[in-house]
């Protein structure tokens, strides 16, 4: 980014806005390390009770277990998916090339509480209610066209001579594919694994509607315990979360800015 | 179109090459419109024949037919003796060198040129022989390790013929390999792709918009309009015995005039009467190529070297200094006749509005019908 035109005024909106949109974010920080029973600010004694109080809650890690592995499951079966799907839609055009790119994006335009309510009528017929596979496809509904946005809208820019010039050499589709084809679509590979894992890491509407009392994610056993209580535990877990956060997108800012180097 | 000739097969290997590479009414349609029709052309073995056109011609997409890139409607594509109109582009064994260079941007250079040889399972320690040497070639083997990006323009293409030829193609296709080069690089890579073919006897067919590229680099040149051959010949023929009015003024430039033939060997244009080789008759359109004209003070005696010429009065109306060569522009009776001359320290008419006259030989008028 190029700031030296940037007028002083300028700056100090920008800042502003900044400020605006992470301080409930910052808030948080000293908030956790209260020495209070209860959530108020400034907190009028620091500890760091609240951290130790979340190592003895095995309710939240049991939650903070199940939403890892969840994300960990939702973002590789998003990437299966996507990664061929995007293939057909944007390199075997056909007729329904759009209309499947359209349905399959879809979801990300309904409102997620009508996802929710529809997935909770169709899985209590089928008996998926509370458990992991049918949370597992509930978060698939939402992360797959992100996913599918992502990989199609790399695929689409990635020079297509490329991939004639390695059939021309003798490459087989296959062949081409993967090592070609793949190779060059992995900033948008790294970028649409970074937000399945967000999205489902985050999701707490349609999740809510999918938990039952012996398997809860841990935005979903947050928002509950807030319900129940209002201690800074919840201040203490949102900062974990911040900082797992802040460490994806870092990771993902690290590959996505190296890969570029790389295709450009 | 009168007066077209369509020399292919037999025509083109007269010199008793061999016919390496035939299209066989090889046709592309795209819905409604034709993007190829019916084209016949046979390559002998070891020349570069050049498919020139401009944009939306079909040449492109005769190259990409002969890749396998795009599936032909109709027709049939033949090297040697082998029918390979269905056969999968990466079973035909042809170099493709790409106008965006198409370098594959994770590999680098040396795994770029690799690539073909892998493909193809060849053992490693030949790979790197083969490598070493096509970069050798193309001289680039100090940048073997580099990425594409951290190449040039004219190194990158020189990276994408070295990757078309490590395989020992059959036939190299070039897909206007020259056109996103600065013109001084231009100039280098037509003469190292063109030693390169030489050196290596190779069959190449070579798709431009640029006719210099064309009459430059090929020993034989295609001439390509609305999906059609217009023309098949050496570089001189396309040049100097055009088959078409578009060939004539395509190829070269070229003054245009339009006129009636009387069937005496003359054509009036409006009140001015011109001599032609030949007594054609009916409409006709005539052209002059500007360097084949001269032009003299009015009223001076001034002749070409005793031959039958045409003198044609008017105004001088510019003059433009372009370097090596002065442009003219006359107003002769209406129409703008544009001469070209050598210029001597920039010397020569300078006063817009003089009196003059345009000369030429009567031979070097070209004569065409325009229909009925």
């Amino acid at each position: 980014m190029e700031d030296t035109n940037t007028s002083a005024p300028m700056k100090l909106l920008v800042a502003i806005l900044f400020l605006f949109l992470l301080a409930p974010v910052i808030l948080v920080v000293p908030l956790s390390f209260s020495g209070e029973q209860i959530l108020s600010f400034p907190p009028e004694s620091w500890s760091l009770r609240w951290y130790a109080a979340l190592a003895d809650n095995p309710k939240m890690i049991s939650a903070f277990w199940t939403s890892l592995t969840l994300g960990v499951i939702v973002t590789a079966i998003s990437l299966a998916v996507a990664i061929p799907a995007a293939y057909v839609i944007v390199r075997m055009r056909t007729l329904g090339s759009t209309f499947l790119y359209n349905l399959f994006t879809a979801p990300l335009l309904l409102p997620t509480i009508v996802l929710g309510l529809a997935i909770l009528i169709i899985f209590a017929s089928v008996g998926f209610l509370g458990t992991f596979t049918g949370i597992v496809i509930g978060h698939l509904v939402i992360t797959l066209p992100y996913a599918l946005r992502v990989i199609a809208t790399t695929l689409g820019n990635l020079n297509l001579a490329c991939e004639e010039a390695a059939s021309t050499l003798g490459g087989r589709p296959l062949t081409v594919f993967h090592r070609v084809t793949l190779p060059m679509m992995a900033p948008g590979i790294v970028a649409a694994t970074a937000l399945c894992f967000l999205v489902s890491f985050d999701e707490v509407v349609i999740t809510l509607f999918l938990t039952g009392p012996r398997l809860t994610t841990l935005p979903v056993e947050l928002f509950h315990h807030v319900e129940s209580r209002a201690d800074p535990l919840v201040a203490s877990v949102s900062v974990l979360l911040i900082l797992l956060t802040l460490a994806v997108v870092m990771i993902v800012d690290r590959t996505i800015g190296l890969s570029k180097t790389f295709v450009k | 179109m009168m007066h077209q000739t369509v020399l292919c097969g037999s025509a083109t290997v007269s010199d008793g090459r061999d016919v390496h590479l035939r299209l066989d009414g090889l046709t592309k349609r795209y819905g409604e419109s034709v993007a190829v029709a019916a084209l016949d052309l046979a390559v002998p073995k070891g020349e570069l024949v050049a498919l020139l056109g401009p944009s939306g011609c079909g040449k492109t997409t005769t190259l990409r037919m002969v890749a396998g890139l795009i599936k032909p409607t109709n027709g049939r594509i033949v090297v040697g003796s082998n029918d390979i109109t269905i056969m999968p582009t990466y079973r035909r064994d042809m170099g493709l060198v790409f106008q965006s260079y198409a370098l594959f941007p994770h590999m680098s250079v040396a795994k770029n040129v690799a690539f073909g040889l892998e493909m193809r399972s060849v053992p490693k320690p030949e790979i790197e022989r083969r490598v070493k040497e096509a970069l050798g070639m193309v001289r680039l083997e100090a940048l073997a390790e580099r990425k594409p990006r951290e190449l040039s323009g004219g190194q990158q293409q020189r990276v994408a013929l070295a990757r078309a030829l490590v395989i020992r193609p059959s036939i190299l296709l070039l897909d206007e390999p020259l056109s996103n080069l600065d013109a001084k690089l231009r100039d280098e890579m037509r003469n190292e792709i063109r030693d390169i073919q030489q050196s290596l006897g190779i069959t190449a067919v070579f798709v431009t918009h640029d006719q210099v590229e064309a009459l430059s680099m090929c020993d034989k040149v295609v001439v390509m309009q609305g999906g059609k051959l217009e023309q098949v010949g050496t570089p001189v023929d396309v040049y100097e015995h055009p088959a078409s009015p578009f060939v004539a003024s395509f190829v070269g430039r070229t003054n245009r005039l339009k006129g009636t033939a009387q069937g005496d060997g003359s054509v009036t244009i409006g009140a001015m009467k011109v001599l032609v080789p030949g007594r054609p008759g009916g409409k006709v359109e005539i052209m002059v190529r500007p360097h084949r004209m001269k032009l003299v003070e009015e009223g001076s005696v001034e002749d070409v070297a005793g031959q039958e010429v045409n003198r044609l009065a008017g105004h001088l109306k510019r003059v433009t200094f372009v370097g090596d060569l002065l442009q003219y522009s006359v107003d002769v009776g209406g129409a703008e006749i544009v001469v070209e001359a050598a210029s001597d320290h920039g010397r020569g008419f300078r006063i817009v509005g003089t009196p003059v006259a345009v000369l030429w030989r009567v031979e070097d008028t070209m004569v065409f019908g325009r229909g009925a």
